[in-house]
């Protein structure tokens, strides 16, 4: 045999062999959001009885950063949290899938590289990863597994994976116990969408600091990286602001604890989410939803503190809670700079949210100064307008931050400012009515969009059904999966749409119902917008995300998120059996 | 009794009534039936204060008396709004007296729950008296929620009640069989339970899913059946969960559901089950004829099998010892014409000229005379008279020793079956399903494909939409009956199916909804006026739901906090 047909075999050994290796099923991969790609490293030395092997993760597993860690400390503390997770979670799924032959080399390094140290945790950071997790060869003692990443960002993402892919070996036997990897895989992997996010409204009902934390934790469980924080609105005020003291101590729900965030709660809480890679867009919404800033500033709140439908005349505000911004008192506007520019200094994002959604005319009309104004013919679209004008430029000019605004400012119905006062290039709109309909009148004008659909997507104003709520139905983890946030869109469109949130509006929920009100159907679009609803033939994968989903949800409850069940357990021990078709 | 019902009739009269639009400074749920309180005064607790209980030997009353000697102390409640009571000048209470009547009433249906209680601040002394233990374990609840505050903690003063429910049967049933609950999830619902002064819990403990009761004489039932080792209901839990309910005042009712939803008898005794472990929907068509379930899980007792009678009277014998509860919860519902068709015997039963309503009353005419013969009474669900397709002779279930618990068509079938003179338990799921409006559980279903689909506009269970408390508060479950037949309403019950609730949701999905039926069912939902009182409840539940928050049941809220401090301000009018 001469060396040039020993070399002709080994090419053909290396095509045949990955396809007599993956002539039996790979092992499951499951991690949520499933990943957008998944390859197997053929295996030089396929054992028989199976070809693939796991890998055993060594009690002195390190992961070994290529690059100075200190000089980052967000991505050093994400080392720390899930080379424990790592370690010490142990968890053993519903349904444990038969481990492969464990590898007698085991796995003790996780080498990660990062080639941009400095990107920020800006909108569109890359989060792209790839992870790779070697096939033993003959005579190593030690393997080590590939981490590499554009960012900082990408690598916590790519953590999370890895953490996702480790369980521990039930049962009793050979490598009882023991933490094991897929042996030979390879994920490449980043999201279709760059905003994928949280509404959580802090002022219907307050949320202790740790509630809120444990919301992040779970949000980077599932990829999520945005948490819009909702801080504001008609009921409270809970944000302490340094140059506003007043605004919450009058304005934050009293009793029977300080219901408040204090710049050093906000602090920690930035902290652990940087840590998280997920970042923190705070809401102040104005001039509506400020009925809580009249404790504290009555003069510039119009219709405050005043029955929310008053008989014989037209609503004051949407909901109980009335009080609007008076865009006409030059006091408004001093208020509102000390805030922003507070809210500037706290929040380090590059969004601001400045809410603006819902105006009520009647609530302005209540104020002698505005009735004198549409009695000299001035409109409600013009009050508005001015008082864009005031606090627009100021956010995104001064304080250099794309504002945010609910899609009413440009889309009414009733009241609402021309498209010139809303410049695209710092203007991001959140629809929330009217699914795909407004999404694509968002984006066919020009403006940045991203989702909030409330039909026929995504918040959870939770009442369910026609139980009385003005979004009912009850949004299932099946309705949110399956919206397409880009349904009718030209690409050019879809080019806009940088993402959704999901939102948890809390005048029924509170830190007794948070995690099951969130999860797992929050997890649901956080695999909709990482990887798509879709399999390869482009059917949706709802049916296959079930048993899937039922896992990660075991694994959240592991987590200590108390996410609510989607199915019996029996279910998930028979799969299959629960489908309406088989 | 007759003595108690004379001091609670004396009462009636010797204490002024105060309006019920008046809202109090504070309040106790379930509305007391009366609640005078003239002036709002409160005095402090003594430091030295004692529950003086003449019935030590009553060690569940005793064991009450203690629990609630230390909550008074140590539940430091402050009310959202501050009661604005006068503190007496003259003296703290220094003690809370109970007399009962008759110690020896056991707890079972019907036992008299009233009570009258009265706590006087220029003697400071209270006085609690009830015609039973039981009723004297409402009264220390009442006077738990006539307390707040600590160091030292204040108590209503010069304030009286005459206290009875309108229902004696007020339960909630909890399926621990599509997903398991930790007895420490179960023990916590009982507790909830006797402060919303409910009296049966209502244990649905086995279904296609899972059979977590492991049953002396049939330990292979939960051995095969259970979702695993650590997911079981042992003999000692049992009786620590019969116990614990004893000294609240909680009924345990055990259900064991047959011949339908017995799918996970099969690995112990695939003999007698017919269909088990199939597909449900065979033929990919999810409507009635063509299912083998109503739900995933298919299976049902084989009436043609004699093994089937004696695994029966082995589990329905364990039962009856393990639970001290007269009645016996049978199940008989959701009896699916296509298991029975699956199985060969019955094949050939049915060819011969058999029915399946005959196959049914086989069924039940045999297991119906074996649990009375325990010396139970049988409830079932309604299905057993009013499903369209399987049911049986009237005759076979004597409305003497049968309870039917209704579940469908809301006042209808109610009518249906104390009109064919049953007593009746209302769950009605228009009502009282408290797992409605939360989506579909079945996997692989295509109707969320479409971005416009509506398909679920009722949330898309099949009892949709969410039953909220202001529904459940306001149904009355006598509607639409004569006074005859309103007397054989024996009261009602919530009902938490598990397909998507265990233990991570549970008290969110349980509570402050069944708080709502606790009071409709105790005092009703009414004014004396005779109008609906859900206005005024609605402050009152916030109260309460935060009350219930601070004694670790994590109950959902209904309104943002903002409505509380702000009296009527969230109000439609």
């Amino acid at each position: 045999m001469t060396t040039s047909s020993l070399i002709l075999l080994l090419v053909i050994i290396a095509i045949i062999t990955p396809s007599l290796i993956h002539s039996t099923p790979h092992p499951p991969i499951n991690v949520w959001p499933k990943p957008t790609s998944i390859s197997w490293l053929p295996n030089p030395n396929p054992n028989p009885n199976s070809s693939y092997l796991s890998l055993s993760l060594s009690p002195s597993f390190r992961i070994f950063p290529l690059f100075p860690i200190h000089l980052h400390p967000p991505l050093r503390r994400a080392l720390y949290r899930y080379h424990r997770l790592l370690l010490r979670e142990r968890h053993v799924p519903l349904l444990p899938p038969p481990t492969p032959p464990i590898s007698p080399a085991p796995l003790s390094l996780l080498l990660l590289s990062v080639s941009s140290l400095s990107a920020p945790l800006h909108p569109g950071a890359n989060e792209s990863y790839l992870l790779s997790l070697p096939i033993p060869t003959h005579g190593a003692a030690n393997l080590s597994a590939n981490l590499s990443a554009a960012t900082p960002w990408g690598a916590i993402r790519g953590l999370e994976t890895l953490s996702q892919l480790a369980t521990a070996v039930p049962g009793s036997g050979a490598g009882d116990g023991a933490v094991v990897v897929p042996a030979g895989v390879e994920i490449r992997d980043a999201p279709l969408h760059p905003h994928r996010g949280v509404v959580l409204d802090a002022a219907r009902s307050y949320y202790p600091v740790c509630d809120v934390m444990r919301t992040v934790r779970a949000m980077a469980h599932n990829k999520l990286n945005v948490l819009h924080w909702h801080l504001s609105d008609a009921q409270a005020f809970p944000l302490s602001l340094p140059s506003e003291p007043n605004l919450a101590r009058r304005g934050a729900y009293p009793t029977p604890f300080p219901a408040t965030y204090s710049p050093r709660d906000v602090r920690r809480v930035l902290r652990f989410a940087l840590s998280f890679a997920v970042r923190v867009v705070p809401e102040i919404d104005a001039p509506g939803h400020t009925g809580s800033w009249a404790g504290a500033y009555p003069d510039i709140v119009t219709c405050a503190n005043k029955f929310w439908l008053p008989p014989g005349g037209p609503p004051l505000a949407a909901e109980p809670g009335t009080g609007q911004l008076n865009p006409l008192n030059p006091e408004t506007y001093r208020v509102v700079r000390n805030v922003f520019r507070d809210v500037a200094a706290l929040f380090p994002d590059p969004y601001i949210h400045a809410g603006a959604d819902e105006v009520n005319a009647a609530c302005w009309d209540d104020d002698p100064a505005v009735r004198r104004f549409i009695a000299a013919g001035g409109t409600h679209d013009q009050l508005l307008e001015i008082f864009v004008n005031a606090t627009r430029p100021f956010i995104a000019d001064t304080l250099n931050r794309t504002v945010v605004y609910w899609e009413d400012v440009l889309l009414g119905p009733n009241i609402k400012v021309g498209a010139a006062a809303l410049p695209p290039e710092t203007t991001v709109l959140q629809t929330w009515n009217n699914g795909p309909t407004n999404t694509k009148r968002l984006t066919a004008a020009g403006r940045y969009d991203w989702q909030d659909s409330d039909e026929p997507g995504h918040p959870f104003n939770y009442a369910g059904g026609n139980g009385g709520s003005w979004c009912a139905p009850f949004k299932t983890w099946q309705r949110i999966y399956d919206y397409d946030i880009l349904h009718g869109l030209t690409d050019e469109e879809a080019g806009r749409v940088l993402g959704g949130e999901v939102a948890l509006w809390s005048e029924q929920a509170d830190g007794t119902v948070l995690d099951g009100r969130l999860w797992p159907r929050a997890a649901a679009m956080a695999e909709a917008l990482w990887s798509g609803n879709r399999d390869e033939t482009g059917k949706k994968r709802y049916a296959e995300a079930t048993d899937r989903l039922n896992e990660w949800r075991h694994r959240m409850v592991q987590r200590g998120i108390r996410a609510e069940p989607i199915q019996p357990l029996w279910c998930v021990l028979h799969p299959g059996m629960c489908n309406l078709v088989q | 009794m007759a003595k108690a019902s004379l001091l609670s009739t004396l009462l009636f009269f010797l204490y002024p009534i105060l309006s019920y639009s008046q809202t109090l400074p504070i309040n106790v749920w379930p509305k007391p039936t009366n609640i005078s309180w003239p002036v709002p005064t409160a005095a402090p607790l003594s430091p030295s204060f004692k529950i003086i209980s003449p019935c030590a030997d009553h060690s569940y009353l005793q064991s009450a008396v203690e629990r609630f000697t230390s909550l008074l102390f140590s539940e430091r409640y402050y009310p959202i709004v501050t009661p604005a009571v006068n503190l007496t000048t003259s003296r703290p209470l220094l003690s809370l007296t109970i007399s009962v009547a008759d110690l020896s009433v056991p707890l079972q249906h019907g036992a008299d729950e009233s009570y009258a209680l009265s706590i006087t601040s220029s003697t400071g002394l209270a006085n609690l008296s009830a015609a039973t233990a039981w009723g004297a374990m409402r009264g220390l609840e009442t006077f738990s929620q006539l307390t707040w505050g600590a160091d030292p903690p204040l108590v209503a003063t010069d304030v009286y009640v005459a206290d009875r429910p309108l229902f004696p049967h007020r339960g909630l049933m909890l399926d621990t069989a599509r997903n398991y609950y930790p007895v420490a999830d179960i023990l916590r619902t009982i507790e909830a339970m006797g402060a919303n002064k409910l009296n049966v819990f209502h244990w649905h403990l086995t279904d296609a899913q899972s059979f977590p009761i492991v049953l002396p004489t049939e330990p292979g039932l939960a051995e095969k059946g259970s979702y695993g080792t650590g997911m079981q209901y042992t003999p000692d839990d049992v009786k620590t969960v019969v116990e614990f309910g004893m000294s609240r005042g909680v009924r345990v009712m055990p259900e064991i559901d047959a011949p339908a939803h017995t799918g996970s008898w099969a690995g112990a005794h695939p003999d007698i089950v017919t269909c088990a472990n199939m597909f449900w929907v065979p033929n990919g068509a999810a409507d009635w004829p063509n299912r083998l379930a109503a739900e995933p899980g298919t299976g049902q007792l084989n009436p043609l099998k004699s093994e089937t009678y004696d695994v029966f009277r082995n589990v329905a014998a364990d039962v009856a010892s393990l639970f001290p509860e007269q009645l016996y919860h049978a199940g008989a519902d959701e009896v699916t014409p296509g298991c029975w068709k699956a199985d060969s015997s019955i094949q050939a039963f049915l060819a011969a000229g058999g029915t399946l309503s005959q196959l049914l009353e086989l069924f039940v005419s045999s297991t119906h005379s074996f649990v009375l013969s325990l010396n139970r009474t049988v409830v079932y669900w309604e299905d057993v008279l009013l499903d369209p397709v399987v049911r049986v002779n009237p005759a076979l279930i004597s409305p003497k020793n049968t309870i039917l618990q209704t579940w469908n068509n809301g006042p209808n079938n109610t009518k249906l079956i104390v009109s064919a003179g049953y007593r009746a338990i209302v769950s009605s799921s228009d009502f009282y399903y408290l797992d409605c409006g939360h989506g579909d559980f079945v996997g692989n279903n295509s109707i969320y494909d479409s971005v416009g689909s509506d398909s679920d506009s009722d949330g898309g269970s099949w009892c949709g939409p969410f039953k909220t408390w202001q529904r459940i508060y306001d149904y009355d479950i006598t509607y639409g009956l004569s006074e005859d037949e309103a007397k054989l309403v024996l009261g009602g019950e919530v009902a938490l199916w598990s397909e998507q609730a265990d233990s991570t949701v549970l008290d969110g999905r349980i509570w402050p909804r069944a708080s709502a039926m606790a009071e409709a069912l105790w005092s009703g939902n009414r004014d004396p006026a005779g109008r609906k009182r859900y206005a005024e409840a609605t402050d009152r539940l916030n109260d309460w739901r935060h009350r219930m928050v601070g004694r670790g049941i994590r109950a959902e809220p209904i309104q943002p906090l903002w409505c509380r401090t702000r009296p009527g301000m969230c109000n439609t009018t």
